[in-house]
């Protein structure tokens, strides 16, 4: 335990770290909190204090549900693809003895590039009379974006395709710091290479999985650009998540304070999300603790 | 060696400052926020230069303003709304006069063009569109209209009944298998809802109420229903359901299609010597259900002038809007950026007639042209409306359902209770 006498240097030691994030982070947090009780329309003036009405509004607004449930899905499907694909990937580039250096800067491509320019690529594989699809497809390609089942789908294989190499790379550094002797040792009591990966590999592996859903699932809560670029939200509002219905709402439709609550919805969602999994990676073995 | 540099920067930016003071001394400085026309500048820079030779004293500072008409509207609320003093004169898209008039940021216009001018030297829509309330709020500057665009070597004559486009897109889908019958922009943005309100108008409705959005009429269920049978009886492909304005020319352009909803802008590019379809396409009129030429969306700009100026900048203001909204202009802007004059006398210009008669020929579409609904609450409830029109086109929801939430959003927005 601490000498109470360490505590102040301590504390003045972390007061300039504090106050930079009280001001680039919890101030706006609490401005967005403050217009969110307000019903503030630029263009007209208007800015009145309406207390809890913007979430009251947003309880029974269809399209609010619409944009979370749209949401939570595209969270839920495209990290769990991710780190279904990941895993063999990193297993593969673990195992790869020559030209490693070369595959692992391959594999990185898709993340390297901007995500707008990626969804605009997709955009054109996608398009249903001239795109590669099509092309590739002996009966021509579905309008995908056209189709509200499909949409979503369609942003969500893009975002798989874009992230899997990050998820594959948090993966493969935890792999690099299992020690080897550990599989070395098992071989010799004549473990399968499938028994080796059931008991020794993957739970080594739990706190470099736990890592990557983390940063995986607060990411793709907050996913806006693919869609923005695919999509803008439509075909009727089925590809629309939070963020972007927040966007609408704050500069299109002008309405600041309705904006900000959703904004500061999918803030909670974000750090709720964000508190159970840390608390997960805190747990036994985690990476946190 | 970092401060140093620092330091120089700093000093260089204040110099830089100072000289662009000192410039400003004794003159008159006028900001215009406008969206480059696309193409040579030059035409445009010598139609402001001959404005500040004629007002010695006045130098007009040229703004560019992003293109995309939702990302200019934001850039110009966000300034507006905030007391910004850096543009005195600015461009703004015919949908938003009546919201930035009811916000008070235009000036009134009514000395220098009174109201009974602008109805009678400009097109109907536009005037209608400027003149609030009994005053002007702004001067159009080039016009935009809804066309029907068809293929000449397929279709006998442009139809003139939603009924007799269908036929005659079928008929042509038969004679040239793999071509599709009828493409417009159907993806959920702008261009739907401008797609829909023609389909309005011409199933005879109104989007307008007692200053209100009307949306759940049964005349919008009807042309709504239209559009998504479009689709759903194969004369439109899926593919429109993503398509905005470029989707539906390149297809249409590569002579994917035998009809076409588009701008004018779209003719030079079919045009053009490596158009596929080039001298075998037609422009007409909408088609209506009843057969009267449908009215197609108006677009276009006008010019107005920032109530928060300063009185010398707002009068210099005042008369480069002038200048640049004059017949000459009007003729310059046609002839170089290919822009309809929003003067109906430009239309008779021998140079016109003579050198694009197109943009001539398009008088008669141009005068039945409509405003979208003129409403202070158009630009803010649009959002709202695309997503419900998109809904009910791509299947969603039923167009009587979509249109009850789109009627229930755009109350919510205005303030009105349901």
């Amino acid at each position: 335990m601490r000498a109470a006498g360490q505590r102040r240097p301590a504390a003045l030691l972390a007061a300039p770290a504090a106050a930079a994030l009280a001001l680039v982070a919890l101030l706006p947090l609490l401005a967005t909190a403050w217009l969110s009780l307000r019903r503030r329309v630029l263009v007209f003036g208007e800015d009145r204090f309406v207390g809890l009405a913007n979430y009251r509004a947003l309880a029974v607004d269809a399209r609010f549900w619409n944009a979370f449930a749209n949401t939570v899905y595209f969270t839920a499907v495209a990290v769990a693809v991710e780190l279904l694909l990941a895993l063999p990937l990193a297993l593969l580039l673990h195992r790869a003895q020559r030209g490693r250096g070369a595959l692992r800067a391959a594999v990185l491509l898709p993340w390297i590039l901007p995500t707008v320019v990626a969804a605009k690529l997709w955009a054109l594989i996608f398009q249903p009379e001239l795109g590669l699809l099509a092309r590739l497809l002996p009966g021509g390609a579905p309008a995908l974006l056209a189709s509200p089942r499909l949409a979503l789908h369609a942003a969500i294989l893009v975002d798989v395709w874009k992230t899997t190499p990050f998820v594959a790379l948090v993966l493969l550094a935890g792999l690099q710091a299992i020690p080897d002797d550990l599989a070395r040792a098992a071989r010799v009591d004549g473990a399968s290479p499938l028994r080796i990966l059931r008991s020794i590999t993957l739970p080594l592996l739990r706190p470099a999985i736990l890592l990557a859903l983390l940063f995986r699932s607060l990411d793709a809560f907050r996913v806006f650009d693919a869609v923005f670029v695919l999509t803008d939200g439509g075909p009727g509002n089925t590809t629309e998540p939070l963020s972007l219905y927040a966007y609408k709402t704050l500069l299109r439709a002008g309405s600041f304070g309705l904006g900000s609550a959703i904004s500061l919805v999918t803030f909670l969602c974000v750090a709720a999300l964000g508190l159970v999994q840390v608390r997960l990676l805190g747990g036994r073995g985690g990476a946190l603790r | 060696m970092r401060p140093a540099l620092a330091l120089l920067l700093l000093a260089a930016a204040s110099a830089v400052g100072c000289r662009r003071e000192g410039r400003a001394a004794g003159e008159t400085r006028v900001v215009l926020r406008y969206q480059p026309l696309g193409g040579d500048p030059r035409p445009l820079q010598a139609l402001v230069a001959e404005f500040e030779r004629a007002n010695p004293g006045v130098r007009v500072e040229l703004q560019a303003i992003p293109n995309a008409s939702d990302l200019a509207h934001q850039l110009l609320v966000t300034a507006l709304g905030a007391g910004a003093e850096d543009l005195d004169a600015f461009v703004l898209d015919v949908v938003w006069v009546a919201e930035f008039t009811r916000a008070g940021w235009l000036d009134d216009l009514s000395d220098a063009f009174p109201p009974d001018r602008i109805r009678a030297d400009f097109l109907a829509g536009p005037a209608e569109a400027v003149v609030r309330e009994g005053r002007t709020r702004a001067v159009p500057w080039f016009v935009d209209v809804g066309l029907l665009y068809y293929r000449s070597d397929l279709v006998p004559s442009p139809p003139a009944t939603y009924a007799a486009l269908e036929a005659e897109a079928r008929a042509a889908m038969a004679r040239a298998p793999g071509t599709a019958g009828f493409v417009w922009q159907g993806r959920q943005y702008e261009g739907l809802s401008c797609v829909f309100y023609e389909a309005l108008w011409g199933h005879g409705g109104s989007a307008l109420r007692g200053g209100r959005l009307a949306l759940d009429t049964p005349e919008a269920v009807r042309a709504l229903a239209w559009l998504r049978g479009l689709v759903t009886h194969g004369v439109s492909p899926p593919s429109v359901l993503v398509a905005a304005e470029e989707d539906a020319r390149r297809a249409f352009q590569d002579g994917r299609a035998v009809f076409m909803r588009n701008w004018p802008y779209a003719w030079p590019l079919i045009q053009d010597p490596a158009s596929p379809v080039r001298g075998r396409v037609g422009v007409a009129a909408l088609p209506s259900e009843d057969g009267a030429p449908g009215a197609g969306v108006l677009g276009g700009w006008q010019l107005a002038v920032s109530a928060r100026a300063p009185p010398a900048r707002r009068a210099a203001a005042v008369r480069l809007v002038a200048h640049l909204s004059s017949p000459a202009a009007n003729l310059v802007l046609a002839l170089a950026y290919g822009r309809n004059p929003a003067r109906r006398a430009t239309y008779g210009e021998p140079r016109l007639l003579r050198e694009n008669p197109f943009i001539a020929g398009l008088l008669p579409e141009l005068e039945r042209a409509r405003p979208r609904p003129l409403t202070p609450y158009y630009m803010l409830s649009a959002d709202a409306v695309q997503g419900e029109l998109s809904a009910a086109v791509s299947g969603l929801r039923s167009p009587a359902e979509a249109l009850r939430r789109a009627q229930a959003q755009a109350d919510a927005i205005a303030g009105v209770a349901p």
